[in-house]
């Protein structure tokens, strides 16, 4: 009749010897070499402890409906902006614009998608307009890991050789990190504001000294457009317009990882060298102690005549 | 006598660390550059030179005394002598493996010429020493 294993288990046997002797000197530099070398293998293959990480996540971006604007005629220039000490300051500069913007959310998931904005400057038919410089402000605000809040800004500018009518232009606010932000916390750092909007001194408002404090920072946006279109010949009694789609995208974030998340994705790689090392060594035990390399107490569990 | 597979280990392990150690000796240009400064003079690579020549050959004089010892049986029924031979030998060839292919600094060589070198083929003269003179295991 045909025989089939139905069942086995294994008879443990343990090998005893005093505290100072050769075997226990010899498990002793086994361990040694089964637990220290993994460690060693991973480390030198390059990535052992995770110093940086990124997340993905689309930033909750609000206009802050402040901007100033700037246009440059052939000899003079046209200003106005949302800071009141700022249009004080300009006098007979100032004109004002009509000022149009919307702020759409397309996936309808609670978070602004894009921001439509419009500006029509009125010009009179001997205003050539050759240039614009325009900034806006946005609240930034990231809520995955830190909470982050900033103030950003975009600035959109252009100059041509062509008097223009209209000046459109669809780009990204896109983030620009010199640092990885924290894992975790409120991380309001960059949360001041850019224009200091009670100042009524002239260098409040001075974009080489507005654009080296925000370059300064480590974490800022800057508005990316890479589709602009400068349109030419206006009309009579047509103002000057600037189109701006400024959309918001989603963004890669790298971060510090924290203490856990490090130690988890070390271990793992520690593990993973780990078993193989104590595969090895119990063989090399098992051969050692079951050929008395080193002299031991045999202490079988189960006697041969045991049931 | 009995214990199975452990003249073939201990001689397959002497063996790879006779043939690396000879590797080493005709391919040690590179290792004597990792030990010197960016700019060095002939007289310094030289003394280097020199130096890692004099290890090498030592290290393959313990192991040729080794080999002796081995063969001419004194040694070779012995557990712990076998052992700790098995031991310093393999840890030995795996530690020239990585002195040849990761380009280690020429002066780290010593340390695995003394645990890897040195202490089977002083145990091994100490064993022949008790077989021969003291009359021990016989």
């Amino acid at each position: 009749m045909a025989v089939i294993q139905v069942y086995s288990h294994a008879i443990q046997q343990k090998y005893k010897a005093s505290v100072c002797s050769k075997a226990t000197f010899f498990q002793l530099c086994v361990f040694i070499l089964t637990v220290v070398p993994p460690l060693i293998f991973a480390y030198k293959s390059q990535g052992f402890w995770l110093k940086l990480s990124s997340y993905v996540e689309q930033p909750d971006i609000r206009f802050k409906y402040q901007l100033l604007v700037i246009l440059d005629t052939a000899d003079d220039y046209l200003a106005w902006s949302t800071f009141q000490n700022f249009n004080s300051l300009q006098q007979s500069h100032i004109r004002i614009p009509l000022v149009k913007s919307r702020e759409e959310d397309v996936n309808r998931d609670g978070k602004k998608d894009l921001l439509h904005f419009s500006l029509e400057m009125p010009v009179t038919d001997t205003e050539d307009i050759f240039a614009l410089q325009l900034l806006l402000f946005f609240d930034y605000r990231l809520y995955k890991f830190s909470e982050f809040t900033m103030e950003s800004m975009a600035y959109v500018h252009h100059s041509a050789m062509q008097s223009g009518a209209e000046y459109s232009t669809d780009g990204h606010l896109i983030l620009v990190q010199r640092q990885p932000l924290a894992h975790r916390g409120v991380d309001s750092r960059y949360n001041n504001t850019s224009i200091d909007q009670e100042s009524i001194f002239a260098e409040a408002y001075d974009f080489k000294r507005i654009f080296k404090e925000y370059n300064s920072r480590n974490v800022t946006t800057r508005y990316d457009a890479d589709y602009s279109v400068w349109v030419r010949g206006r009309g009579s009694g047509m103002p000057f317009t600037i189109t701006i789609t400024v959309r918001y995208p989603e963004e890669s974030v790298t971060y510090t990882p924290g203490f856990w998340q490090v130690m988890k994705d070390a271990w793992i790689q520690y593990l993973a060298v780990l078993i193989i090392f104590v595969l090895v060594f119990d063989r090399i035990k098992k051969y050692v102690f079951k050929n008395q390399l080193v002299t031991t107490i045999v202490d079988r569990r189960v006697k041969p005549h045991d049931t | 006598m009995g214990i199975p597979g452990i003249v073939p280990a201990r001689f397959l392990t002497l063996i790879a660390h006779l043939v690396i150690t000879w590797i080493i000796f005709w391919s040690r240009g590179d290792n004597i550059l990792a030990c010197l400064p960016q700019s060095y003079s002939q007289d310094e690579y030289n003394r280097k030179d020199m130096q890692l020549v004099v290890g090498l050959s030592v290290s393959l004089g313990l192991i040729a005394v080794e080999l002796v010892g081995f063969f001419t049986g004194i040694s070779m029924f012995m557990p712990t002598v076998a052992l700790v031979s098995i031991a310093s030998h393999a840890s030995g060839s795996i530690a020239l493996a990585y002195f040849i292919f990761d380009v280690w600094d020429c002066d780290l060589y010593w340390w695995v010429f003394s645990f890897c070198s040195c202490t089977p083929a002083l145990l091994e003269i100490s064993t022949a020493f008790a077989v021969i003179v003291l009359k021990k295991g016989l």
